[in-house]
């Protein structure tokens, strides 16, 4: 899949207070409290818009329905996917951090677990994010998509550690501790 | 008293069996089992032998071994495919995306997405690779043609049709987009969820959709057969588009005896074969045409053979053929989406014997190991009979099946003497047919699959088995087993890697199991009961590693129920199941001299 | 006017696509802990002792002590001289480091009573000519050496077997592995051990995996020491990872009890990685896991960063940082292996001078470890230096008369003692009652190179066999036993040299190895006196004539010749 020629942006539009979800169909996209804000884009300038839109475009695809969340208390990315996990009427919700690490969450499963993690932040573009937003619908529905193949690169080390120790700092100021998730609605639009 | 060890050298494991016998008492102290190293029936076996025994007597020293007359029986598997799909100037595009769009039929000509603009009338677009989903809803959109249908690169139909003004019927991840014809007439049908196309799929509707004469439509037709029961297909009229079920001519099979050679086209399949085989017994041989699968496989069992015993290749004869029919998912060659057909298939297990064994060699070797006497005490199947009749509630006449993992054996002991035979196909015919059936392309999966019931991992916290129950765990189970049919080992709930259901890989493991076990006790028994009839059995005991398996003696007593047989698994000495008959016989023939 | 805003230089292209720029640098930002050693935030040093305990530490009052604090104020500092040493001013102490004068004994006394802040106030003023100097004195064995990774990314034993028979011949005192499949554990350590011994007997191996695992295959003889065994330089860190200090000596405990050598891991960068710095620069919480490590009591250190080197090797100065680590860790007089054990830069120019301040003053294992396997094979996901770099380490050594712990071997010996571990392990396994080793398989051993190169083993078996290993309770007299019934007697006495050390004890000595005849060379009985220009390890003699040859050395005698 190559990114469309247009630049989009996003903005999250505060609903409210995020609640639990009662509709068997959906999935819960949680984020990190400086996704599309302090930050626009991954570790490697896959805008925010664009994976947003791919893993949202990913679960449409699948007929389910997507509900965001953002989650103001905690950058932990098991946190994150967790906490939307248990707002999701399915059960099942994609953690997203700033910097592109995801995770797909079940709510019965252990806050430390999951049913599929993608570590490698470098190693994720839109194809994978939309995978991602694939396989957790199908997991929503019931059925047993194959897990989105994980990649490795031994030289990610060198090139994106410090780096991403940095987001992660970044992240961790953007916390805003007690505060309850919010339900927020993705607004993208072509620059 | 003396220490007694019977040693059965099996083909996969070798059991030992320790009893102490004296004044005419044989009192059993144990057992012990390993995996046979070697060709059974060779000197390699000398070290299996030796582990089995040692481990059986826990730091005892023996008196004697006893080792069963064991003649090598190799055996070899092959499968050949024997249909074929192809399609010709990528008339249809037959493969059944997840998620296609929209509903109902549209008929059009087929124009590139980059065309739009220029095009005119109905027509259907063509998406490559690269479009944006929210770029295509948008021209198709704006455009002035009337747009009846879409045929994508992406995994993007149901975004497409939820951003268009009017929906249309939408077939997406068609990978090889780029070569569908353009400029001609072409028909895209999308069924409702859990519906199946009604058009595209009826020869008659392909006629009506295309306008076809009588003899077109009796062309069309096999296009019409291929599409049923997908729920969404796309048929492109070219000249002469076609899609063809060719049968592969695989070689032949050339059987000798009974006096006789008689040859059959592999490809007739399985029944033809067995029947033909049915003609020609006992078999005195069998060769395949060089260049087939067959062939390499019967000349290869051959070689090894030969290399095992020293025996000139031209000695060594197959024994025995077993031929089972079955499907191998392939891609349909021409496809535009990478589509798979179901594809007819031969599998053929093989079996060579040969008299000439080796176990002299190994008795020396194992008396010197062990420093104690061994001796070559009986004949195999007079063996696993003996040991058999240990079993509670047997008596004689008694028949024996050993399901192992090469052959299947069959042995009957009358008050008037004894037979036994060896035929091809048992526990690894049944492995390869799983794996090449479910396309899991990994034997250890298929392993798993042939020898656990299956589940589904419904939730964290409970599975439905086959059976419809429902188990609760108190622990969550594993994340990788989550929402996956699972087989149920004695280590948990393991993945099996497809998109079946549970019914349908059920089905293809019984059935696995049926035509080679359940035929294979038949044919077998045949050969050792009096006069062929297998009426004339009473009682048949199973024995054997796949005796153990959950469903294998079900499906056999299935069998053999018609024929008032009454079967059920062997239980040497009340303890030991269906393992270590051959062991104890050996060790019971030994008491009675 | 031209505008040159989008054309470049064709030297600044060249420049760009140089390998050096594919890697990733940062800016510091020190209130997180994104400093390598010089940061504002952290504590100046103080110490104060009252009724033979410390109650300050640092600037911290008893009260507010986190468990580190407590665990190092009890367990890691001299009472009796915490006040005294601590009050030498920090120049002092660092010039004694550097001074060929001034003894080792008498730095180690010192070191004894320093607090963390102490210690890195003292390391601050060194640069890194210094630091090395300053190792080259401190470390503890006087002899150096290295480790290896031996691994494979197919998990397959006889390419572990293969590859460490071919890394103890090349001179590795120490070999290590992993695994892909955690459950191959038990064959793959076998493997690991068999094939160490082919190739040198008396080399020491072992397996890093989860603690319990671990342990079991060291008690039970299948491997010779353990190393995983992280600590980390904050509280909320240690936490995370349900473990205390206290937990942590608990397990060296077991494996003193057994007689196993041990060490610790740690490094620079693990806790700014997590987000859980608490302000400090990374030295200074390696300074503390350091102390952590010598209050636990065990014998050494792996340290340098490890796998979070690209964390430090990201920031200004963070490479002299880690050769601090490494010092302050010989300095508290344990043995260090010293890292270079990581995918580190894309840039070979890098790579290389990231290993100088080790490989020039020598440490107890200078790589820990330098892969023995093709980086891709590489199970702890890739070293900073590896299979293909074996001739560029030994040019290196030959160049500058420094001892990397490697040597040339000539390609019919490496050969040879492929062939005999492959044979050796398909023997044990045939004794065993495992998985059968073809002939074929043996063979390919001998030419391999990577995984790859091998046929691909029945994993489904493997793993049976595996399972009985720990089912059946197979030891390492198991594998002396069965080693010496298939005619490998000379692998059975080696092993069974190695598993005597476990009653003598003499491996759980600071910094000990096996030489070549098993004699256990410690900081006891090897002890580095080094004492300036003339004194120490010096690269002489026979083993110098060694690190002389090369594959290809043009003969003196006759040009037309190599000699090698």
């Amino acid at each position: 899949m190559t990114a469309p020629a247009v630049q989009r942006t996003l903005s999250l539009k505060e609903i409210g207070p995020a609640q639990r979800g009662s509709r068997p169909d959906e999935v819960v996209v949680a984020v990190s409290p400086a996704f599309g804000d302090y930050f626009s884009k991954t570790i490697v300038d896959v805008p925010h818009a664009e994976v947003v839109r791919q893993i949202l475009a990913g679960i449409e695809e699948q007929g389910v329905a997507a509900r965001m969340v953002k989650v103001w208390d905690t950058a932990d990315l098991a946190a994150v996917a967790h906490t939307g996990a248990r707002l999701s009427g399915s059960g099942i919700s994609i953690g997203l951090l700033s910097r592109g690490t995801a995770m797909i969450h079940q709510r019965d499963l252990p806050r430390l677990s999951n049913l599929e993690l993608f570590p490698q932040s470098p190693l994720l573009d839109a194809e994978v994010f939309r995978r991602i937003g694939s396989n957790a619908a199908q997991y929503a529905k019931g059925e047993s998509p194959a897990p989105v193949p994980t990649r490795n690169d031994q030289m990610a080390r060198p090139r994106w550690q410090a780096k991403a120790a940095l987001l992660h700092l970044k992240e961790y100021e953007c916390i805003v501790a007690g505060r309850k998730p919010v339900e927020v609605e993705p607004v993208v639009s072509r620059a | 008293m003396t220490l007694v060890v019977g040693v059965d050298i099996g083909n996969s494991t070798t059991e030992a069996c320790v009893a102490s016998v004296g004044e005419g008492r044989v009192e059993y102290l144990g057992t012990a089992l390993t995996r046979t190293t070697g060709v059974k029936g060779t000197p390699d076996n000398t070290q299996g032998a030796v582990a089995a025994v040692r481990r059986a007597l826990d730091g005892r020293t023996p008196d004697l071994v006893l080792l069963n007359e064991a003649t090598p029986v190799i055996s070899g598997l092959a499968m050949e495919t024997i249909s074929e799909t192809i399609i010709t100037e990528s008339t249809m595009i037959g493969h059944n995306p997840a998620t296609p769009g929209g509903e109902g039929t549209g008929v059009g000509t087929t124009v590139a997405i980059e065309a739009l603009a220029s095009a005119s009338g109905p027509c259907i677009v063509v998406v490559p690779a690269g479009w944006d989903f929210d770029d295509v809803a948008h021209e198709i959109d704006s455009s002035s043609a009337q747009v009846v249908a879409a045929v994508l690169a992406h995994d993007d139909a149901v975004l497409v049709c939820n951003r268009l003004a009017t929906p249309i019927p939408v077939v997406d991840e068609v990978g090889a987009v780029e070569k569908v014809p353009l400029g001609m007439l072409a028909a895209v049908e999308v069924a409702p969820p859990g519906r199946t196309i009604r058009t595209l799929s009826d020869a008659y509707g392909l006629a009506s959709v295309f306008g076809l004469d009588p003899e077109q439509t009796r062309q069309v037709s096999p296009v019409a057969r291929a599409l049923t029961g997908n729920r969404s297909a796309v048929v492109v009229r070219t000249p002469s588009g076609d899609v063809t079920d060719r049968r592969i001519p695989v070689g032949t099979l050339t059987l000798t005896g009974a006096g006789k050679t008689q040859r059959v086209d592999v490809d007739a399949g399985a029944d033809e074969i067995m029947t033909v085989l049915s003609r020609v017994q006992p078999l005195d041989d069998a060769t395949g045409e060089p260049g087939t699968h067959v062939g390499g496989m019967l000349a290869q069992v051959r070689d090894t053979m030969t290399d095992v015993t020293g025996q000139p290749a031209n000695e060594i004869r197959i024994r025995d053929v077993l031929a089972v029919d079955t499907t191998v998912p392939h891609e349909v060659r021409g496809g535009l989406a990478g589509e798979i057909a179901p594809e007819r298939a031969v599998a053929l297990a093989a079996m060579v014997r040969t008299s000439r064994s080796r176990m002299q060699v190994v008795a020396d070797q194992v008396a010197a190991a062990l420093g104690c006497r061994a001796e070559i005490g009986g004949v195999e199947g007079e063996m696993a009979v003996r040991g058999a009749l240990t079993t509670p509630g047997t008596a004689v006449p008694i028949a024996v099946l050993d399901l192992g993992g090469g052959s299947t054996d069959a042995a009957l002991l009358t008050h008037e003497g004894s037979a036994a035979v060896h035929v091809a196909g048992a526990g690894e015919l049944v492995t390869k047919l799983i794996d090449s059936e479910l396309a899991l392309d990994d034997r250890e999966q298929a392993e798993a699959v042939k020898r656990h019931p299956l589940a589904k991992a419904e939730s964290f916290f409970h599975v439905r088995h086959e059976d419809g129950t429902v188990q609760f765990f108190r622990e969550p189970l594993p994340s990788h087993v989550f929402a996956r049919v699972v087989t149920m080992g004695p280590e948990g709930p393991a993945p099996v890697r497809t998109r079946h259901t549970v019914d349908h890989v059920r089905r293809v493991r019984r059935e696995a199991k049926r035509k080679v076990f359940a035929v294979n006790a038949v044919r077998a028994l045949r050969q050792v009961a009096p006069g062929g009839s297998l009426r004339l059995l009473e009682f048949v005991v199973l024995l054997g590693g796949s005796a153990l398996d959950f469903e294998i003696p079900e499906l056999i007593a299935d069998a053999l129920a018609p024929h008032g047989i009454v079967c059920g698994i062997g239980n040497v000495h009340g303890t030991e199941g269906p393992r270590n008959a051959v062991a104890s016989g050996l060790v019971d023939a030994w008491s009675r001299r | 006017m031209t505008t040159t805003e989008n054309r470049r230089s064709k030297r600044t292209e060249i420049l760009e696509d140089r390998p050096v720029n594919l890697d990733g640098f940062v800016e510091e930002w020190p209130e997180k802990g994104l400093v390598a050693m010089e940061s504002d935030f952290d504590p100046a040093p103080s110490v104060r002792v009252e009724d033979g305990r410390i109650v300050e530490l640092d600037g911290r009052v008893r009260a507010d002590f986190d468990f580190m604090d407590t665990f190092i104020a009890d367990h890691a500092i001299d009472v009796e001289t915490a006040e005294e040493v601590t009050a030498i001013p920090s120049v002092e102490i660092a010039r004694a480091l550097v001074d060929p004068g001034a003894s080792r004994d008498e730095l180690i006394r010192i070191g004894r009573g320093l607090t963390p802040a102490k210690i890195l106030d003292v390391v601050k003023l060194m640069n890194v000519v210094e630091i090395m100097m300053a190792m080259q004195k401190m470390r503890s064995r006087r002899t150096p050496a290295n480790q290896a990774h031996s691994t494979s990314a197919k998990d397959n034993p006889i390419q572990v077997a293969a590859d460490a028979a071919e890394g103890a011949l090349r001179g590795f005192a120490e070999l290590e592995t992993t695994l892909g499949v955690v459950r191959y554990a038990p064959l793959i350590a076998i493997a690991l051990q068999v094939g160490g011994q082919v190739g040198r007997g008396g080399v020491l191996t072992q397996c890093a995996l989860e603690e319990a695992t671990e342990l079991e295959l060291g008690m039970r003889g299948i491997t010779a020491y353990a190393e995983t065994i992280s600590v980390y330089g904050t509280e909320s860190v240690f936490v995370d990872g349900d473990d205390t200090p206290w937990s942590k000596a608990f397990l060296a405990s077991a494996y003193a009890s057994r007689g196993i050598k041990m060490r610790f891991t740690s490094g620079t960068g693990s806790e700014v990685q997590m987000g859980n710095a608490e302000g400090r620069s990374m030295l200074y919480l390696e300074i503390r896991c350091i102390l952590m490590a010598r209050g636990a009591g065990v014998q050494g250190l792996q340290n340098g960063s490890i796998s979070c080197i690209g964390v430090p090797g990201a920031v200004p100065g963070g490479i002299r940082a880690v050769a601090a680590e490494n010092l302050i860790a010989s300095w508290m007089d344990l043995e260090c292996a010293s890292g270079n054990d990581q995918s580190f830069s894309h840039s070979s120019m890098r790579r290389v001078s990231r290993a100088l301040p080790q490989l020039l003053p020598g440490t107890d294992f200078v790589c820990s470890g330098f892969s023995g396997v093709p980086n891709a094979d590489n199970m702890f996901a890739g070293s900073n230096f590896d299979v293909e770099d074996y001739d560029d380490w030994n040019t290196i050594q030959r160049d500058l008369q420094v001892d990397g712990g490697l040597r040339h071997v000539r390609e019919p010996e490496i050969l040879q003692a492929r062939e005999k571990a492959a044979r050796a392990l398909q023997a044990v396994f045939a004794e065993l009652d495992l998985p059968a080793i073809t002939d074929t398989e043996v063979e390919a051993a001998v030419y391999a190179h990577g995984s790859g190169d091998y046929p691909d083993r029945d994993v489904l078996e493997d793993l049976k066999g595996a399972q009985s290993v720990m089912d059946r309770g197979v030891t390492g007299l198991d594998l002396v036993k069965a080693l010496e019934r298939t005619g490998f007697h000379d692998v059975a006495e080696n092993l069974l040299t190695v598993l005597r050390q476990r009653v003598s004890g003499d491996l759980l000595q600071t910094a000990a190895i096996l030489d070549d005849d098993f004699v256990p060379r410690s900081a006891i009985n090897d002890a580095n006196d080094y004492g300036g220009p003339g004194s120490g390890y010096r690269l002489q003699g026979e083993r110098w004539e060694q690190l002389k040859k090369l594959r290809h050395v043009t003969s003196a005698e006759n040009p037309e010749t190599e000699v090698s």
